[in-house]
């Protein structure tokens, strides 16, 4: 019968496109674990990936300057900040707060993308050593990093050292504080031995970076355990941290020629001039950003968050030189505001106030002044950039600077010729005068936390040098008479989503 | 109701018939149907004879009938059938086949087939194209809203183009999509919410099923219900041509609560600058220039200038209104010409629409350009073969825009600019409408071939290929700038955004329809569907053009080049099959199951199975209910069964990495690894997923329906209620992990959602005579919906952060229903006495002042008020889901007039007012000499706590619709058969409480952000045949 025919034909048709019926799925445009870390290229991707936390809002594009500025005398914010940012200004984070939250995801994030890279980057076939070394050991000084914010900021922390491919794999208890500098000490030292240039390029790590970072590791152990720090009695010998303090800062202060001293303040802060590839310069490793990226974290809003919102501004580029050309720096959202607690501590004479901090602009040819009471204040000139396109900003985000770690060697040394020698060249250049001569060593060190207070406002260190010199409460209640809860001085309470999602942590 | 239920007794009892001695004589009349338009073709019987006839080409009819009343049957394809009393001194029956829904024999549409309502065992509703309200609708599901008992239909706003949420039963899903499936012609669309392909006047009608047993023929996409629409089909008869016009003009519906008086705006202004602390220079209103950021000044006003009272100045002459510069009274048109038609081997029906709607708001419009075709031919009397086309073209232009922007200032400057307080002032309502390039273009192809094989009398085949795809391009540009995004993209910012999607599906079933003796019947469903359908999506964006004169013509000619894409293909196979059962036509039993297989289910659970069962019971087939005659219909229902959401995206089984560039000193590099970047939230932070889960599936809904649909006096007054429980598991949501793991999330199937509820359709016929008929109806919906469990979390925050209040307020809290609302308790406003008798820390210094929002201090750390305002005081505040929603409508014929009104309400649901500080209520702020409780002091900047201060009933009742018409029947029926005009009005009146300025109805959340507003529509329309 014709009829069966075409019920034939029908049912052939259907069983055909029924065996197309292929049911597993192939990502499209979407890279995974079965599809990378094959080759050299993508050993580089995967490092690049690493950096590229960094940036971000929620790290050094925003974050850190909230949660490590706005507890200290240098920062608040305006009157309607959100509550986690008043939280962090009295020192009183609940477990909830995001800036805070943000802190944690985005090291973590950083730790999970260094991992990718420590992990499965040495497995990769055919790659030239010396390429695969640094990529490793960039990896490495980048996980160190990041555990290193972590620690400071809240203590005993869970120690992540491999790839997460399970859910099984992620309840994880905290470490003990010596554990977590064990590894941030370890990381440091593999990353100072595989990475072999000094410098790589902007924004990437290299051996100075390591060397840098691995001496403020030592220095905050040596002054936690000196200062009697809570939480740092597992330090063994102080004396012992503040030589490897010494031995790594000289290596970067007397033992290479990447980077160096810049003369000139406002030098410092020229994104021109520190962004210039074959220049030597303070910024030793950098979270880096470029206006002509695509997005607030491949460029940066910062300076937004420091500068006046009125008007556009136009300023003086050296404000010492009456003769200066001015520049225009656009205007902000005057989020931060500069507590006059810092401002008004600083020596009349203290280029990083007179230079350094914008207290007064013109606008169409008015000048107005910015009072440090009023809502519209000064403001750190740190981060500008006078070719913004709109408010897409090429400021990078300091993370390691030459005139810190000149400092750390400072400080490490102690009241010695070399120690003397280091502090008052950063005293000189801000127009002041040599440090008085003849302190003790705890009289020293206490003037070089002071002198780093004023030398690197507003760049994310006083809030360390506070917990690590076990001064919080001499400093913002004591002496600046701020109201903070004693219980958060030194840790912060551990967010609570890691809290209720990790059974194996206990706040 | 008590009322419609005596007259419909009334009107019975003057009706019953008299017995009469059996004589002979004629009875003649017109058919017509809803349009008015006559009918040939149709067959007309008298009840309880042979006698028998069909219409002529002018749908006219003479019949033979015995004496005495008697009941006219009328039966058409497609129109179901219609029964009429004829009284026995009447001579003329003219009858329309007009939609009556009750009809026992009627057809009802359910999947892969169709059923006689009479011997439905779930609950299905069915909704005729006429009944839909003639207002309009750029999309067929905002029609919907108040028709079926059950559903849900809310509209955010009146922008033209604009869809509608429909919600079944309520939301049974945390993230999966809770839109039911829309299945047109037999083919599955996909998500209800904005079905803009089909021209509402080509709905023949419209199913809904609501439970299980009638849903979960369509398996793992079933378990927000499923809607079926059916268009028209050819008629017997000459070709029929129609036309159908509908032109409207809207006006506001509500007024705009802005300022209208340029001293209280500055007045307002100046205290609320005092009040957040600038300095006195800094106050607004004061008589001085200002820099604007554009080497120019801004001079502004003092308060006595405006007043006029400033001896050295002439008074402001500027009180710009805004409301009338940005809204207009709009109108709107609609214009269908269909022609239809059908032999004995063909069966056709094609029709054209345009449609063009203008928005409220000037410069926005939305304009639509449809198609359709249906064709049927039988090619032997085992064989046919047809095809059903679609074609859609729309174009949406402009954008919503507020009237709210100060009225000191002016639209324009002085040198013909658009007028700009400051460099990154994007307020100007004017600029932007006319500055702003915002277009979208859809086109959209949908179709299917059949093949029908009629192998013996009770076992056909059919085979179906249907296909679809779409494309829609958008085309934005900011000029240089213009707006904050033109300012965060660099100065401009340009973009062309594509999508498009297909689809190809293969059905193949056999059906059998095999009577066993007298008393047993069945029918059997078994196929097999094949289905391949991909989105594919890619953006081009521009930043920073060197001027505007090309637009976003050439992106190429931007400084900085963005690219996007995205494809998602999906793979879906499955077998089906139904049984249905009916022994000695009073016992029904039908039972469902569906098996899928889908690419997007995790490798370890690539199959989902979804069975169903029903039984029924015509109680009104035995004869002890027989016997009462006031009964015409009544059967028990019981249903249970389980059915899917399919949730998932495609690829989320696997792992998947992120990418993102890095600034190497010389140019951005690309670097890839672990952890995908999610959605941002509000500041800009993202949450990072990608972690696979090959265990991820299907959500399985359960459903228990029962129900009951009486008829009384021959289905004249007619009830049908349900009662359902439906409890949704493995509910698939993004559980969050230790971050320390560096990722916050993975996709889990845990948690459940339960719904609770039940609904009630009546409808009566109060009258029901050849030139006379009058019914009432109405629908009742009450759903208790509920999270039961969410893994290891009770509350999540589904939303993202308000930036008014800086906070999250929306939450699915175990326990609770979906988007209760989270926030502060508050008590009126801080008087003076409250501050001298101090307050709770915690409080900002602003806060802490008279005149502020009197937050409460209600629990702390242990548990208790700790004398600190603190997260711990936050608390479960609001409701956005009502307690019931309902409606009523009626229909009145007179001879050659028509009158038809519906009611809309909604009651008991919270609505998160954002909008509650507007000018009238701002005028009564709280001041020293105005200590107000209700409304607080004027505050720049004011930063609220998110708390029940925002929190307003949003209960309602709506008379959303009201027409009258008239039937012209013209003499010479040469060209024109027939002709109707109507005039039909639109939202024309809202009861509330609510917040004046506003339309209550809002979003499934709730959230009042200023929506677009609601027109209220008068409409004249024009129904003409040839």
């Amino acid at each position: 019968m014709k009829k069966k025919k075409y019920i034939y034909g029908f049912l052939i048709l259907s069983a055909t496109l029924g065996s197309c019926a292929k049911l597993d799925e192939k990502p499209f445009g979407i890279i995974n674990s079965l599809s990378f870390y094959k080759t050299a290229v993508d050993a580089e991707a995967g490092i690049i990936y690493a950096y590229t936390i960094l940036p971000e809002v929620g790290y050094y594009g925003r974050e850190y300057y909230l949660t490590t500025e706005l507890p200290t005398e240098n920062l608040t914010q305006k009157g309607d900040a959100g509550a986690s940012n008043l939280e962090m200004d009295a020192m009183n984070p609940s477990n909830t707060n995001s800036d805070l939250d943000n802190m944690w995801r985005y090291a973590y994030r950083g730790i999970a993308r260094a991992n990718g890279v420590i992990v499965n980057v040495p497995g990769i076939p055919n790659m030239d050593v010396n390429t695969r070394n640094q990529i490793v050991g960039e990896g490495y000084f980048l996980r160190a990093l990041h555990y290193f914010n972590l620690v400071r900021l809240f203590g005993e922390v869970p120690i992540r050292a491999e790839a997460i491919e399970d859910i099984s794999q992620i309840a994880l208890a905290k470490s003990p504080l010596k554990d977590v500098y064990d590894l941030i000490i370890a990381d440091l030292k593999e990353a100072d031995k595989l990475i072999t240039k000094p410098k790589i390029g902007e924004g990437r790590a290299g051996k100075v970076a390591a060397q840098a970072l691995l001496s403020k590791v030592y220095l905050t152990l040596a002054s936690s355990k000196a200062s009697g720090a809570p939480g740092y009695d597992f330090v063994t010998d102080a004396e012992a941290m503040y030589i490897e303090a010494k031995t790594y800062s000289d290596k970067v202060v007397n033992g290479q020629t990447a980077y160096g001293f810049t003369n000139k303040l406002v030098d410092v802060w020229n994104i021109t001039l520190y962004k210039n590839a074959s220049a030597v310069t303070e910024h030793i490793f950098d979270a880096a950003v470029d206006r002509s990226g695509d997005r607030e974290g491949s460029f940066t809003k910062l300076p937004n968050m420091f500068m006046n919102g009125d008007r556009p501004m136009t300023i003086p580029y050296d404000p010492s030189d009456p003769l200066s050309t001015t520049i225009n720096i656009g205007q902000g959202w005057n989020h931060f505001w500069t507590e006059a607690a810092i401002y008004n501590s600083y020596d009349s004479n203290d280029k990083r106030r007179n230079d350094l901090i914008v207290s007064k602009y013109t606008n169409s040819g008015t000048t107005y002044n910015l009072d440090i009471n009023s809502t519209s204040r000064p403001f750190t000139r740190k981060f500008i950039d006078p070719d913004r396109i709109g408010d897409a900003q090429s400021t990078n985000s300091p993370i390691i600077r030459y005139s810190d770690i000149l400092l750390v060697y400072a400080e490490a040394t102690g009241p010695t010729v070399e120690g003397y020698a280091a502090v008052n060249k950063i005293r000189n250049r801000a127009g002041l005068g040599n440090l008085a001569p003849g302190l003790s060593v705890p009289a020293f060190r206490d003037a070089i936390v002071k002198e780093r207070s004023y030398e690197l406002t507003f760049e994310g260190h006083r809030f360390f040098d506070l917990r690590r010199t076990n001064s919080i409460s001499k400093v913002l209640v004591q002496q600046y008479g701020k109201t903070i809860n004693a219980n958060y001085a030194y840790f912060f309470p551990i967010p609570l989503r890691e809290t209720q999602s990790n059974p194996l942590i206990k706040q | 109701m008590k009322t419609a239920l005596c007259i419909a007794f009334w009107c019975f009892m003057l009706l019953l018939p008299n017995t009469l001695p059996a004589q002979q004589r004629t009875i003649s009349g017109t058919i017509s149907d809803d349009t008015g338009a006559t009918v040939p073709g149709a067959t007309i019987m008298v009840k309880g004879t042979t006698f028998k006839t069909t219409s002529n080409e002018q749908g006219k009819f003479t019949i033979n009938a015995p004496s005495g009343e008697q009941i006219v049957v009328v039966m058409f394809l497609g129109m179901g059938t219609k029964e009429v009393k004829v009284g026995p001194n009447e001579l003329n029956a003219n009858i329309s086949l007009a939609t009556e829904t009750r009809n026992l024999n009627e057809v009802v549409v359910v999947g892969y087939g169709t059923v006689k309502r009479s011997d439905v065992t779930g609950s299905v509703a069915t909704l005729k194209g006429g009944d839909l309200n003639k207002t309009p609708a750029s999309s067929v599901d905002q029609l919907l809203q108040g028709k079926i008992a059950g559903v849900q239909v809310t509209t955010g706003g009146g922008q033209p183009g604009q869809g509608a949420t429909i919600r079944i039963r309520g939301a049974s899903t945390l993230y999966g999509g809770k839109d039911p499936l829309v299945v047109v012609d037999g083919y599955p669309w996909g998500d209800a919410g904005n079905l803009k392909q089909i021209n509402p006047d080509d709905i023949e009608s419209m199913e809904v099923l609501k439970d299980a047993s009638s849903a979960a023929i369509y398996g793992s996409r079933s378990a927000n219900g499923v809607i079926m629409i059916t268009t028209r089909k050819g008629r017997m008869g000459k070709p029929r041509i129609t036309l159908t016009t509908l032109n409207t003009i809207s006006t506001r519906a509500v007024k705009p609560d802005v300022w209208r008086n340029p001293i209280e705006e500055a007045t307002y202004a100046n205290e609320a600058a005092i009040n957040a602390g600038a300095i006195a220079s800094d106050v607004p209103y004061i008589g001085v220039s200002r820099p604007n950021g554009f080497n120019g000044f801004i001079y502004y006003p003092s308060i006595a200038e405006l007043r006029g009272l400033d001896p050295t100045k002439p008074q402001w002459p500027t009180n710009t209104n805004w409301v009338d510069l940005v809204y207009r009274n709009p109108l709107s048109q609609s214009y269908t010409l269909s022609a239809d038609g059908a032999t004995e081997k063909t069966n056709y029906s094609i029709s054209g629409n345009y449609y063009n709607e203008q928005g409220m708001v000037i410069k926005n419009g939305y304009e639509k350009y449809s198609g359709r075709l249906n064709l049927d031919q039988k090619l032997t009397t085992a064989i046919s073969v047809g095809t059903n086309v679609v074609l859609a073209y729309t174009q949406n232009n402009g954008f919503g825009l507020g009237p709210g922007r100060s009225t000191i200032f002016p639209v324009y400057d002085t040198n013909g600019g658009y007028f700009k307080t400051s460099a990154t002032d994007f307020g100007n309502p004017i600029a932007l409408a006319n500055q702003l390039l915002n277009t979208s273009k859809t086109v959209d192809f949908l179709g299917n071939i059949y093949a029908n094989f009629k192998i013996t009398d009770w076992l056909q085949f059919k085979s179906i290929l249907n296909s679809k795809f779409g494309n829609s391009v958008q085309d934005l540009y900011d000029p240089i700038n213009s707006t904050q995004r033109s300012l965060d993209n660099k100065g401009s910012f340009g973009a062309i955004n594509n999508a498009n999607y297909t689809d190809l599906l293969n059905e193949n079933f056999f059906t059998i329809n095999r009577n066993f003796g007298e008393d047993q019947k069945v029918t059997f469903l078994a196929g097999y569907s094949f289905q391949k359908s991909s989105t594919r999506l890619s953006a081009l964006t521009g930043q920073n053009f060197v001027n505007d004169v090309l637009t976003n013509q050439n992106i190429a000619t931007a400084t900085t080049i963005l690219g996007t894409n995205e494809f998602s293909p999906t793979t879906l196979a499955s077998w089906y099959g139904r049984a249905n059962y009916s022994l000695k036509d009073r016992y029904l039993l039908t039972l469902t199951a569906r098996a899928d297989g889908s690419s997007k289910f995790g490798s370890k659970n690539k199959w989902g199975y979804f069975p169903s069962g029903a039984i029924a019971w015509k109680a009104s087939e035995e004869s002890f209910v027989q016997s009462i005659d006031i009964i015409s219909d009544l059967k028990f229902r019981v249903s249970y069964g389980l059915t899917g959401n399919q949730a998932l995206g495609p690829f989320q089984t696997l792992d998947r990495f992120g990418s993102s560039k890095y600034w190497n000193g010389t140019a951005f590099v690309i670097g890839f690894g672990p952890g995908l970047a999610g959605s941002n939230d509000e500041q800009g932070n993202t949450t990072v997923g990608g972690l696979g889960n090959a265990s991820l599936k299907w959500e399985t809904t359960n459903q228990f329906d029962a129900g009951f649909d009486i008829g009384l006096l021959n289905q004249r007054f007619t009830l049908t209620a349900d009662y359902y429980v439906k409890n949704t598991s493995d509910l698939l949501r993004t559980m969050s992990i230790s971050p320390s793991a560096g990722y916050d999330f993975i996709q889990v199937n845990d948690g459940e959602i339960s719904n609770k509820g039940f609904e009630i359709g009546l409808n009566a016929e109060v009258v029901r005579k050849s030139n006379f008929s009058w019914s009432l109806g109405a629908n009742f919906s009450r759903n208790r919906n509920k999270v039961v469990a969410m893994g290891e979390s009770n509350q999540i925050f589904p939303e993202g952060i308000y930036e008014s209040v800086r906070a999250k307020i929306t939450t699915f809290t175990v326990g609770q229903p979906l988007y209760s609302y989270y926030g502060f308790k508050t008590n009126g406003i801080l008087q003076p006495a409250d501050v001298a008798s101090g307050l709770p820390d915690g409080l900002s210094v602003s806060e802490a002042q008279a005149g502020e929002i009197k937050y409460l201090d209600i629990s702390g750390p242990e548990g208790k008020p700790d004398g600190v305002i603190s997260e711990y005081d936050k608390t479960l505040i609001g409701n956005p889901n009502p307690d019931f929603i309902y409606s009523f409508n009626t229909k009145l014929t007179y001879k050659q007039f028509d009158f038809s009104a519906q009611m809309y309400g909604v009651e008991g649901n919270d609505v998160w007012d954002f909008q509650k500080l507007t000018p009238s209520r701002q005028l009564k702020r709280w001041t020293l000499d105005n200590p107000s409780n209700d409304f607080p002091r004027a505050r720049n900047n004011p930063g609220y706590k998110p708390s029940d201060f925002f929190i307003t009933d949003g209960s309602f009742l709506r008379l959303q619709n009201a027409t009258i018409g008239y039937t012209i029947k013209p003499k010479a029926q040469k060209y024109l058969k027939n002709l109707r005009v109507f005039i039909s009005g639109n939202n024309l009146y809202t009861f509330t409480k609510f917040n004046v300025g506003y339309d209550p109805e809002l979003g499934e959340n709730g959230v009042n952000n200023g929506a677009y507003p609601r027109p209220r529509a008068f409409s004249l329309g024009l129904n003409a045949g040839f």
